[in-house]
């Protein structure tokens, strides 16, 4: 199994059960940042790298009545979610999100999950983050 | 960060080609912009010191391409993207050229297709991350409902804005979308859900089209001896962190950018959202015309929805805002949008907007945000 992109998010370590986004601390600031910074935007002195999540609040969504995600599809009716979840450190996080139209509301508690998007040229499982409701 | 002015500009010629499907080349619709704005001053492209070519969807070369039909004359010619606030900004970057001093006569032209745009975002990546689902349809969305929870808008209150521009783009000739009837709230409502909350007619349409501004000295504008339209505020800034700051994959950026670019515009014409009698907003969906009202200062924060209710910013009342339709109808390449805001402000400002026209119309302000990261606002006023 792979990430799509390994700057973004890593896989559950042994023990864990949830992938963890990698962000950035600027201790200067008292500010994270995600994904990853250079430097601190609102200071410009050095950041160290974290890790965040995985577990926040939905701040908002929306469902897309388009039956295709890239390489996913969803059948000639279908769609998905996006929502903007906030993290306990600060941070906005945008992503897909588990279920159908009816299945969360603003405030809920929204967990990080894998999900699989296809395979690379070597025939490897590709999988991306998407944050599903807890309950 | 207020930017002076330095000389006084005025915009002396605008010219559009209508906004479509019709198949035109991007660059034919770009020259023939360029050409009404240029009769519409009534001067010859030698006399113009600068060109700034706004697009996004053409190629390396199409704004150098573009300046040889007009004229070889060895102008500085100049590409300009900024992503949906192209024109705007290469409407800013001609303004500045004679504010500066640089030249004394400048022309933006901007002209896209957005049918034959090439792919957005992290193309070549070798997977589907997270930032290559996000459609800009979902931006907006989600910006909607946050709007929903917060503040009780509801989903007529959209669609009675998108109904108000369908129908002021009914008198426009330049605009995409012309309903032969009157558009109501029921069937804006009707059409097919894209992105809750959002229809198919509360989206802006995709299509094509070129808009000129030709922009000139006080000296050359007297000469010349037409109306004289002043740009008493030419503003840009990109985002500041906020709460909640979204880095990957925002393209509705943080609300204090419009709220400064704003006040900077304000504070440099001297004027604040009172002196205004009519606006052009960056409306790809309603979402955004209903918030621009209070980031704007048309009305306090929470307010804009009894502005909606009241007719106050449809043409015929108070501070009627997206006079020629709008990106919802009168159409959104990058390119060109920017510049058909100014186009249309320039013939309100004139009094020669036919039955769309905003009586007495004196002030007028035009915004556009690009990618979510840019923001330019005009304020043009009649003198």
């Amino acid at each position: 199994m792979l990430a799509t992109d390994p700057h973004l998010f890593r896989l559950p370590g042994d023990g864990e059960d949830r992938p963890h986004l990698l962000g950035s601390y600027s201790a200067e600031a008292g500010l994270h940042f995600w994904p990853r910074r250079r430097r601190c935007p609102v200071t410009r002195t050095p950041v160290e790298d974290v890790e965040l999540g995985p577990v926040g609040t939905l701040y908002a969504w929306t469902f897309l009545h388009v039956p295709r995600m890239g390489k996913v599809s969803f059948g000639d009716t279908g769609g998905y979610a996006v929502g903007q979840v906030d993290l306990p450190e600060g941070v906005r996080v945008q992503a897909p999100l588990v279920g159908s139209q009816h299945d969360w509301s603003i405030g809920d508690e929204m967990a990080l999950t894998l999900f699989p998007v296809g395979t690379d040229d070597d025939g490897q499982e590709l999988v991306t983050f998407r944050f599903e409701v807890v309950r | 960060m207020t930017s002076k002015m330095g000389r006084r500009v005025l915009v002396v010629g605008v010219g559009m080609h209508p906004f479509g499907n019709d198949g035109v080349a991007a660059t034919d619709m770009g020259y023939v912009a360029g050409v009404a704005a240029l009769d519409d001053a009534g001067i010859d492209f030698p006399e113009v010191g600068a060109l700034y070519n706004g697009y996004i969807g053409g190629g390396i070369t199409a704004g150098v391409h573009l300046a040889k039909d007009l004229g070889l004359t060895g102008l500085p010619v100049t590409h300009v993207e900024n992503a949906s606030a192209t024109g705007s900004s290469a409407f800013g970057e001609a303004v500045h050229a004679v504010a500066g001093g640089r030249v004394d006569v400048a022309m933006a032209l901007g002209f896209d297709d957005m049918n034959r745009m090439g792919g957005l975002g992290r193309s070549g990546k070798r997977g589907l991350g997270a930032e290559d689902v996000m459609l800009p349809a979902a931006f907006f969305a989600m910006w909607a409902t946050r709007r929903m929870h917060e503040v009780g808008t509801t989903v007529e209150t959209f669609a009675a804005i998108a109904a108000k521009n369908w129908n002021h783009a009914r008198e426009n000739p330049m605009a995409q979308r012309r309903a032969d009837h009157e558009m109501t709230v029921e069937e804006i409502l009707a059409s097919t859900m894209i992105s809750y909350p959002h229809t198919s007619k509360m989206a802006c349409a995709a299509g094509g089209g070129g808009a000129a501004a030709v922009v000139a000295s006080e000296d050359v504008a007297r000469r010349l001896g037409g109306p004289m339209i002043e740009v008493v505020a030419s503003q840009q800034r990109s985002e500041t962190y906020t709460d909640g700051h979204v880095f990957l994959g925002a393209v509705i950026g943080p609300a204090q950018m419009t709220r400064d670019t704003a006040a900077d515009a304000y504070e440099q014409a001297g004027l604040g959202p009172r002196d205004l009698d009519l606006v052009q907003v960056h409306d790809a969906f309603p979402i955004e015309e209903l918030v621009y009202y209070e980031l704007l200062g048309i009305c306090g924060d929470g307010e804009g929805d009894k502005l909606v209710a009241s007719g106050e910013t449809s043409l015929g009342g108070r501070i009627p805002f997206s006079t020629d339709g709008g990106l919802t109808a009168r159409g959104h390449p990058g390119g060109p949008t920017g510049l058909a805001q100014i186009h249309e402000t320039v013939l309100q400002l004139r009094g020669g907007a036919g039955p769309r026209q905003v009586e007495g119309a004196r002030t007028g302000l035009c915004h556009m945000a690009g990618a979510g990261s840019v923001c330019v606002v005009h304020i043009l006023q009649r003198n």
